[in-house]
């Protein structure tokens, strides 16, 4: 039986992206939806997957057109009180043949809405692979549900098949929650922060920042009523935190004329330090975060003062880039032994970084499902992330993998508070 | 609207029955999928995914895949994973994306056992049907496949067909051995629950075989007529849990009970006999009663439940039928909720 696959920073390195091994890439081999990968790796799971995520829109309910299998999960977001606006429209085997559901969408469309004791404020179709390599114009769908009901109808694409393409179900679902947004006079005051369907921790320093320099923020999360999130064509510019809303704000560009500007999340404080001094130079102003820096500095200093040197084990499931979040714990004077990620084309920067400081790490793939034999061979004192949790369940481990996201300086921080209190619960 | 749910979520599909069968078994299994089907297998209609390993994996597709039709692909990565992780057979479980293209499954086994030399089971789901749908036809895929002779029969033992989670609401063997050890047999296996592919291989050496659910029935009669075996339906054992509770409960009126075709008749028995079943599943005839009906939908179940005073059902179905004023005793299914005992 073969252990788990895994490769050295410094070998996977110096062979090079395009020489990543076949473990290492999910197209190449059979997919190990295992517990540790559950909540990100389908995109109708847990968190905000497509389903969830659709109904961003304050007032909006989802009608699923698919075969049952796909909406079977759906029961799982009933506990967070979903159940009254998802709506189920069951394919048989000739519809998912022949296609002949697509006459069948508006009707139910109709029905759904009259059996609400209100109106909606949009009805999100959501469909799925069926529809994708059936070729259907959801675009035409979407006006015909339109006219049957008088109310906007918005397409939610959950197309497993297309994860890797240039608009993978993640990033078409961001577009579209934005869908409803027409033209109107912006105001220089306003930002819209793009990014995730939860709000930033409310202590992040950016809302701070962006405020001491006039600029107030609007994020769809925090659109309590529909009122609210018309506003958010009002933004004179959009904040794009995570690049799968890179696509949303194109869009927004393109039809609201609002410009964006696309900022990273980063573990790295004086990476983070470096951003807002840019994100200063695009707008025209200068940021102060020189108290925010020192204190984040003086925490990661604290803390490696008090614990020492830790080893760490980084999962994927988690608020951060693993490597970059791994490159980050061994600039603050840490080994991180393993780290259980997706490697891509733009986190390949950070494991060439990685791989001058911490050439030994070993990089697994979550998903290989050679990791079934998975078993520790390292020293691990830490563990970040659920996933790693899952392989770790002895050793002290922090998830950070709340919803509300966190960012900036304020971030490190809350990352270093929730390791130290870890540590402390296991008497360290 | 037919087909239209707008009370109660979609429930469990064939693939995972099919995968709910072919769980302990030891093999390599591959739902046939991009990633999603897995997904709702894994992550929510296997409860046992937290607590007993199996090679159940994602074929991973994408659209390429799809539409050229590339089960080369799936083959090879197949063979790759045989070479990892080293088991006695494959097996390749269908979805929707499989039945629109068409995947012809025979000849994807017949490559699969060719290219990896180990026996490959495929079953035929495509995601629009119940999970006793997918269970039945893996089942006798199995049976199939596996059994090739008659045993010496052994004395006192027994193999219970249908022991699902879907069915059963239970993820260990331990309470139905023995509920049926208390009848008076020695040895007592569940298939595929505590269980592997050599109680499959060896399933004519048991005296009697007990089938718990309509999604064993099948197999069941492939077993009686190809080798003889005694095949009985039995009513699917309740855990004590339940049985406690409903040991205390006095029917008035009319009641309606509504499970997998076998639980809900241990349910009416328990009652004395005075109650009606109905089921979304599969209605075996032979193990039916005068008024117990099939449900297709939402709508033909609003429609059907009409009349009675009490419904012994999984709670979850009760915002299906807002105007029912009668009492409702909970009965969890996890092909319906999700919810275990």
């Amino acid at each position: 039986m073969t252990e788990a696959f895994y490769i050295t920073a410094a070998e996977l390195a110096a062979k090079g992206f395009e020489n990543t091994p076949d473990e290492l890439m999910s197209a190449r081999h059979l997919i190990y939806s295992s517990p540790a990968t559950l909540n990100f790796n389908s995109p109708g799971a847990k968190g905000f997957g497509v389903k969830r995520a659709g109904l961003a829109i304050p007032g909006s309910v989802m009608l699923l057109v698919a075969p049952g299998c796909c909406g079977r999960n759906t029961a799982l977001l009933n506990e967070l009180g979903y159940n009254e606006r998802f709506f189920y429209l069951l394919l048989d085997d000739t519809d998912i043949v022949t296609g002949r559901h697509l006459t069948k969408i508006p009707k139910a469309c109709k029905e759904v809405c009259d059996s609400l004791d209100y109106t909606p404020t949009a009805v999100m179709i959501c469909i799925t692979c069926v529809d994708a390599l059936l070729g259907t114009d959801m675009e035409r769908v979407c006006r015909k549900c339109e006219e049957a009901t008088n109310v906007p109808t918005l397409p939610a694409y959950m197309y497993a098949l297309t994860r890797e393409k240039r608009l993978p179900p993640m990033a078409g679902v961001r577009r579209s929650v934005y869908g409803l947004l027409k033209p109107q006079k912006r105001r220089g005051d306003r930002c819209n922060i793009l990014g995730y369907f939860a709000p930033l921790n409310d202590s992040s320093e950016l809302y701070a920042l962006l405020k001491s320099v006039g600029v107030a923020t609007q994020e769809l999360s925090r659109c309590d009523t529909i009122e609210d999130y018309h506003k958010l064509s009002q933004a004179n510019f959009d904040l794009v935190i995570n690049p799968e809303a890179r696509y949303a704000a194109q869009d927004m560009e393109k039809r609201l004329g609002i410009p964006y500007i696309e900022i990273n999340r980063f573990y790295r404080i004086d990476k983070i330090h470096n951003q807002y001094r840019l994100l200063g130079q695009a707008l025209g102003v200068e940021f102060d975060d020189a108290e925010y820096y020192e204190n984040a500095k003086q925490k990661t200093e604290s803390f490696r003062e008090r614990f020492g040197q830790l080893s760490f084990a980084i999962g994927e499931n988690v608020n951060a880039d693993s490597f970059e979040l791994a490159l980050a714990l061994t600039g603050y004077g840490h080994k991180v032994s393993e780290i259980y990620g997706t490697v891509g084309e733009r986190n390949f920067f950070f494991i060439k970084k990685l791989a001058e400081l911490s050439p030994e790490t070993r990089i697994f793939s979550n998903l290989s499902p050679t990791m079934l034999n998975y078993e520790r061979k390292t020293h691990i004192d830490i563990t970040v992330g659920s996933d790693a949790l899952y392989y770790h369940p002895d050793l002290p481990n922090v998830p950070f993998d709340e919803e509300e996201q966190p960012f900036g300086y304020d971030m490190v921080e809350k990352l270093l508070a929730q390791l130290s209190a870890a540590l402390e619960k296991e008497g360290k | 609207m037919k087909k239209l749910l707008k009370f109660i979520s979609p429930l469990a599909p064939d693939d995972s029955g099919a995968c709910s069968v072919l769980y302990e078994l030891g093999g390599i299994t591959v739902i046939c999928d991009a990633g999603g089907c897995a997904g709702n297998v894994c992550g929510f209609d296997e409860p046992r995914w937290s607590t007993k390993k199996s090679a159940l994996f994602s074929a991973g597709l994408r659209d390429m895949d799809a539409i050229l039709g590339r089960d080369d692909r799936l083959v090879a990565k197949l063979a790759t994973a045989q070479q990892q992780l080293g088991r006695s057979f494959t097996a390749v479980v269908g979805t929707p994306v499989p039945a629109v293209i068409a995947t012809d499954y025979k000849a994807l086994e017949r490559m699969a056992e060719k290219r990896i030399g180990v026996p490959c089971v495929t079953v035929h789901t495509d995601g629009t049907k119940l999970y006793d749908k997918g269970e039945e036809e893996a089942y006798l895929k199995l049976f199939e496949k596996f059994v090739t002779e008659k045993q010496p029969t052994r004395k006192g033992t027994a193999a219970l067909i249908g022991a699902t989670p879907l069915n059963t609401g239970l993820t260990t063997a331990d309470e139905l051995i023995s509920a049926v050890k208390a009848e008076g047999f020695s040895e007592v296996v569940c298939i595929g629950l505590d269980s592997g592919l050599e109680e499959i291989k060896d399933i004519t050496r048991f005296e009697k075989i007990f089938v718990i659910a309509p999604s064993g029935v099948r197999a069941g009669k492939f077993l009686k007529e190809k080798f003889g075996l005694d095949v009985e339906a039995k009513n699917c054992p309740l855990p004590e849990k339940i049985t406690e509770g409903l040991k205390a409960f006095s029917p008035e009126g009319k009641t309606l009970v509504i499970h997998q075709q076998y639980a809900a008749n241990t349910v009416r028995d328990m009652l004395g006999g005075n109650a009606v079943c109905g089921t979304f599943f599969g209605l075996d005839e032979a193990a039916a009663r005068e008024g117990d009906f099939h449900i297709k939908d939402e709508e033909d179940f609003a429609e059907k439940a009409k009349g009675f005073d009490t419904i012994i059902a999984d709670i979850s179905l009760k915002r299906a039928l807002p105007d029912h004023a009668g009492k409702w005793i909970d009965l969890p299914h996890f092909a319906v909720s999700g919810r275990l005992y």
